[in-house]
């Protein structure tokens, strides 16, 4: 009797151990997609749901766009199946690394023309005759609501292609994400008109898109939020005001409250209106991008 | 008949030197044509494989041999390159995906080879030793260049300075080994892998420096104005991209217009790669596309032909050869006059005298056939080797 009872729990434990296996192959079987900001991962994970692996190697406390990769990152880029790239000269890492180039996909290579061309950047070139180094472009090309709905299309393509049984829920699930993608451009459409010409300074030249899409005239000095500026750039700060005034500052995040007491009292008020390179602390890229605009709106007196 | 047999061995055992080159000839003889045809067979088979296992070329009019050539087997012919944006305008067309190749430069006598990952999927070539190729200035080499060499992960290696593009040479760039292939018995076992951007700071295209805004030393700039800073030649190139320096690596220009020596193109299927060579061949894509198997088949008939001169050469050899074995029969014949007619006197008939004769001309013939067998058998043993060595 007792050998029964124990050929049969042997058996048992047997069982168990195949019923498991099954489930973690198609867990691994799954698309493996991974991203070089947030805004993709984002548009990815609302358009893939369940259907796909989705990684994000990017650690919290830097700005994807001057980040660069360290070895176990690589990896995951490496072992993606899809690798979701922004254009437009975003991520230069991906100049110094090797990447399967048939499975990256540019998002925004539907819009190239739509690149906006850096003007005040420094470039250098080897001798009278050399190339000079590209200027290069603008690339928070997902604060014009327009190319970040166009950037989720090509996300659902490449979805499409690569799992085309599953077309009807990845359409259903883009529909979802363009439905919320096109109220944050309608609403930013309106706070646009709000400001109707007027001059915005921009802490940092990240706006671009925003600006040309929207009709804003932002012109940006090079502060960051955790830094109290220095005397020179404080200085390019005057110069840029006393040719474009404005009472109306954006700033990537909350700057020091030594910053904002000094700019409260040059007649500046401070908006925060995050460009979400990478994940917020809280919410996501569509309640970050509500909050923005609910700091912008209401701002022109 | 025993009698007869054992007198030819004795016959021949005291006659050995002759007999030894009469054997070696007429083995020789029986083995060339042989020989000739399972190494040309064999060069066939390893060359067709590595063609018929790579779909499509796309590279600049010209020799279409040379382009297949170089792509395949990394012989760096002199070929016009085509420019980065042919691997976009490929991958446009929908048509399948599109592998970059640019071999131009050499380490140590050994192809560099400059792709990217996808390269490493398309032919199976997998990691035996160390790791994949992660940042700009690694290099990732066959087995064989390992073994030759005495690599090993971790080593570097340095590019040569000549090349087919400039004539006037490049700086050498030290590349870290980071990785060793598994033997697969291609000649991917023989070249060096990097990543295509590897290739191009190699050109003098990308390269690092100290940062131009913030160099003060005057010499070292020709000219500065608030967009651009003009740095004289005096300015130091690295000549390693390591971690400290990957950061200030960059490239001049329009990576689009960059060089590539052709482009592998996977098409998704044959229907694919027939519209694909129906837009070539009719205009509406520039530079040419290629089939590897009929290049490389045109190339093996050549070789065909230089067979048949060779079997004919061998034909004529072979009935000189019958005619000397003729005529050495019959001097020696006319030698042994005057032992034949003791035979003949002690009683031998004139059949037994031709048994003998006989018989010693068979166990020539069959030594001569067993020499033959050994050589075309060591010629199998080794004719892979050879064929990867001097062929392919």
């Amino acid at each position: 009797m007792k050998n029964i009872l124990l050929i049969l729990g042997v058996m048992f434990l047997f069982s168990c151990g195949d019923q498991e296996a099954p489930k973690e192959k198609i867990g691994q079987s799954k698309l493996l997609v991974t991203s070089v900001n947030y805004p993709l991962h984002y548009f990815a994970e609302q358009i893939g749901g369940d259907l796909i692996r989705i990684e994000y190697p990017i650690p919290a406390d830097v700005d994807p766009a001057y980040w660069v990769p360290d070895e176990n990152a690589l990896e995951v880029y490496q072992s993606a199946d899809i690798i979701l790239a922004n254009g437009a000269d975003y991520t230069k890492w991906m100049n110094n690394v090797s990447l399967p180039s048939s499975r990256i996909v540019n998002t925004s290579k539907e819009f190239k023309k739509s690149y906006i061309e850096l003007k005040d950047v420094a470039t250098h070139s080897h001798g009278p005759e050399g190339k000079h180094e590209h200027a290069g472009y603008a690339f928070t090309t997902w604060l014009d609501f327009e190319l970040a709905a166009g950037q989720a299309l090509t996300i659902k393509e490449i979805l499409i292609d690569k799992l085309p049984d599953n077309k009807t829920l990845i359409e259903a699930n883009y529909k979802l994400l363009k439905k919320d993608i096109e109220a944050l451009h309608e609403s930013m459409i309106r706070v646009g008109k709000e400001f109707d010409g007027l001059n915005i300074l921009g802490s940092h030249p990240v706006y671009q898109y925003l600006a040309a899409a929207y009709g804003l005239k932002i012109y940006s000095v090079h502060f960051e939020p955790g830094e109290m500026p220095s005397g020179d750039q404080w200085k390019e700060y005057d110069h840029l005001i006393d040719h474009y005034p404005s009472s109306i500052m954006l700033w990537e995040g909350e700057p020091l409250p030594e910053v904002s007491e000094t700019l409260k009292e040059k007649g500046i008020q401070v908006v925060v209106f995050n460009p979400c390179g990478n994940q917020p602390e809280s919410g996501d890229f569509i309640s970050t991008m509500k909050t923005n605009i609910l700091n912008l709106s209401g701002r022109v007196q | 008949m025993k009698q007869s047999f054992y007198l030819a061995i004795k016959y021949l055992q005291f006659h050995r030197i002759r007999t030894l080159v009469l054997v070696a000839s007429i083995g020789l003889i029986l083995y060339l044509p042989n020989g000739l045809q399972r190494l040309i067979s064999e060069s066939e088979i390893q060359m067709m494989a590595r063609a018929d296992a790579t779909p499509l070329i796309v590279g600049a009019k010209g020799n279409s041999t040379d382009l297949v050539i170089n792509t395949l087997y990394f012989e760096q012919q002199e070929i016009e390159p085509v420019s980065l944006k042919t691997v976009d305008l490929l991958n446009q067309t929908g048509f399948g995906y599109s592998i970059p190749i640019l071999s131009a430069f050499k380490a140590r006598e050994y192809p560099i080879v400059g792709t990217n990952l996808d390269y490493f999927d398309f032919r199976n070539l997998n990691i035996e030793e160390g790791r994949t190729l992660r940042y700009v200035g690694e290099c990732v080499i066959g087995s064989r260049v390992a073994r030759r060499l005495n690599l090993k992960p971790g080593d570097s290696l340095i590019s040569s300075p000549e090349n087919f593009f400039d004539l006037a040479g490049v700086y050498p760039l030290r590349m870290e080994v980071v990785g060793i292939l598994r033997t697969s018995n291609t000649p991917d076992d023989l070249a060096v892998f990097t990543d295509l951007k590897t290739n191009w700071v190699i050109m003098g295209l990308g390269h690092g420096h100290d940062d131009l805004q913030k160099v003060y030393d005057p010499t070292l700039v020709l000219k500065r104005d608030s967009s651009n800073v003009t740095a004289s030649a005096k300015l130091y190139i690295y000549n390693e991209i390591s971690g400290k320096y990957l950061g200030s690596f960059h490239f001049h220009g329009n990576i689009e217009d960059y060089p590539i020596t052709s482009v592998l193109f996977i098409p998704d299927d044959k229907k694919s790669a027939t519209i694909l060579r129906g837009r070539f061949e009719s205009g509406a894509m520039e530079d040419q596309i290629v089939v590897p198997g009929l290049v490389v088949e045109n190339l093996l008939q050549s070789i065909f032909r230089i067979k048949q001169i060779f079997n004919t050469v061998f034909i004529l050899v072979g009935v000189a050869t019958l005619l000397i074995l003729g005529l050495i029969v019959i001097l020696t014949l006319r030698l042994r006059k005057e032992e034949l007619y003791t035979m003949f006197t002690i009683g031998s008939s004139r059949y037994k005298i031709t048994e003998i004769i006989g018989f010693e001309l068979i166990i020539t013939l069959v030594l001569s056939l067993v020499v033959a067998t050994i050589l075309y058998g060591i010629t199998g043993y080794f004719v892979e080797d050879f064929i990867r060595q001097f062929i392919i």
